[in-house]
């Protein structure tokens, strides 16, 4: 009995380890700025006596029906292999019906309205893990079509473009242009999965890349140079020893280190932690959560730990 | 009179047994041929939605021979070899396998996979193999062919079939 106890529970424990799952990114289609710009989809807006150019999402998701065609075949073929994407153009209407509830949502008991700071303000737009950056011309030579079709996913985070397909198919001289791009997508999407997987193995070897940011408070004492514990080290050092323990085989790069601002790129962190004998997706916000706790209980400094998807952090020292 | 009989009978099994025989051993040069990656890939075009569209090049004694190994060569190109792009809006096509040793890991499974009318035959759309234009027939050396057959390859389907079995990961597995 005792050993079919046994037994049962390492079982358990077997199963719970092998369906842990590490988070799963976030993945939408967007049009580059070029096709955008080809295409006569920009804002433009005086910024202070410069004009600046914008891409116009709305109205080309709104005009252009090819646009909605690639975005509608590589969505189908990417939930095909078990990776739905995110729409943009649902992300957007979302948005848009979100503000508006929020905006006429009051307590009932006090009639207060859901607090929203600047900053989360800024942060409602349509986001994603990876972005699928599409961009594609139309050739013509005399009579025969083509296309050039170019498929970049973006790391949003490392600004990495972590996976590629892209080439010019055959000309043709009697298919329409929907049916050349259809083409264009079936040839190039395997080779674009390709790469996202390698990138995904990657992830899974080395551990997850993020970015880390540390910044202070204008009106803390202290700053990035300041000495703590009994060896007088400096905080910045301190940090960097965190993270090297901290971090998948100790990697991470310091790219700018000030006596006001700390900026880590290439910083691995694992897929997974332990708790409660259990194990658990890791994300950025858990990672920078343990800077934060080393910071505030070692060194007795309050700090506030921002992120931004799966991918940044940014912890700010002083006060929260 | 009684002897030629006897004789006539043997040299009439002989007749029979020789060429299966023959068969039979270019069949299973063809297959080690496969095993060796002694056989070549060109992309045909992009094909309909979940397919490749390719010619493989298939080497034997008997073109009958390398007709019918094609199928087995396309698939097992697929997953082993990729094939390069060219005219026709072809793109270079990676293998489905990424592990250069996959073979020898999970031998147990190819093998019977890849046995005479075994699994793979279910990823095979469409082939022309009973009508290869002749140019597509190059007498290399005597007696000894090079045939090009057009097959269409279930390329999903297989894709979902090794990952159902555990043999290359999905792109959401560990998520």
């Amino acid at each position: 009995m005792r050993k079919f106890v046994i037994f049962f529970c390492s079982l358990l424990m077997g199963t719970s380890m092998m369906f842990s799952q590490a988070k799963k990114p976030t993945i939408m289609i967007v049009p580059s700025d070029v096709w955008c710009n080809i295409n006569g989809y920009m804002m433009e807006f005086d910024n202070q006596g410069t004009v600046v150019k914008i891409p116009n999402y709305k109205k080309a998701l709104q005009e252009n029906a090819d646009l909605l065609l690639v975005i509608s075949k590589i969505n189908g073929m990417m939930a095909e292999r078990g990776f739905p994407l995110k729409n943009m153009e649902s992300v957007m209407k979302s948005l848009e019906k979100n503000s508006a509830e929020d905006a006429m949502m009051s307590s009932k008991d006090s009639g207060a309205s859901a607090s929203e700071s600047p900053i989360d303000q800024l942060k409602k737009v349509a986001k994603a893990d990876i972005i699928m950056q599409l961009t594609w011309t139309v050739n013509k030579t005399g009579p025969r079509n083509s296309i050039t079709f170019n498929l970049q996913g973006l790391d949003s985070y490392t600004d990495k473009q972590i996976a590629t397909a892209a080439g010019t198919g055959a000309p043709s001289t009697s298919a329409e242009i929907p049916l050349l791009l259809e083409e264009a997508i079936l040839a190039h999407i395997d080779n674009f999965n390709s790469t996202l997987m390698t990138h995904f193995e990657d992830l899974f070897t080395n551990g997850r890349e993020i970015v880390l940011n540390l910044k202070k408070w204008d009106d803390w004492d202290g700053d990035f140079e300041s000495e703590y514990g009994e060896d007088s080290e400096e905080l910045g050092v301190l940090i960097e020893d965190w993270l090297a323990d901290n971090t998948v085989q100790g990697r991470y790069s310091t790219t700018d280190a000030t006596e006001n601002m700390m900026f880590f790129e290439q910083v691995r962190i694992p897929l997974y932690y332990e708790r409660n004998g259990k194990q658990r997706a890791m994300d950025t916000r858990r990672f920078a959560r343990g800077l934060s706790k080393f910071l505030k209980d070692e060194l007795k400094i309050i700090n506030k730990v921002t992120t931004k998807g799966l991918g940044q952090a940014t912890i700010y020292l002083g006060s929260k | 009179m009684r002897n030629l009989v006897k004789l006539s009978v043997f040299l009439f099994l002989v007749s029979i047994a020789l060429p299966s025989q023959a068969q039979r051993r270019s069949k299973r040069k063809a297959n080690e041929d496969t095993m060796n990656w002694k056989y070549e890939i060109e992309c045909m075009g992009v094909g309909v939605e979940g397919t490749y569209l390719i010619k493989v090049w298939s080497y034997s004694k008997k073109t009958k021979v390398a007709m019918a190994q094609a199928k087995k060569n396309a698939i097992h190109g697929v997953i082993f070899k990729g094939f390069l792009g060219g005219v026709d809006g072809c793109t270079s096509q990676k293998p489905l396998a990424r592990n250069s040793n996959l073979f020898n890991e999970r031998k147990d499974y190819f093998e019977s996979f890849f046995e005479d009318n075994g699994k793979f035959l279910q990823f095979i759309n469409a082939t022309n193999d009973g009508s290869v234009p002749v140019q597509d027939v190059l007498k290399i050396k005597k007696r000894y062919y090079k045939v090009g057959v057009i097959v269409s390859v279930n390329k999903d389907q297989l894709r979902k079939e090794l990952e159902k079995a555990g043999i290359i990961r999905g792109l959401s597995s560990g998520f």
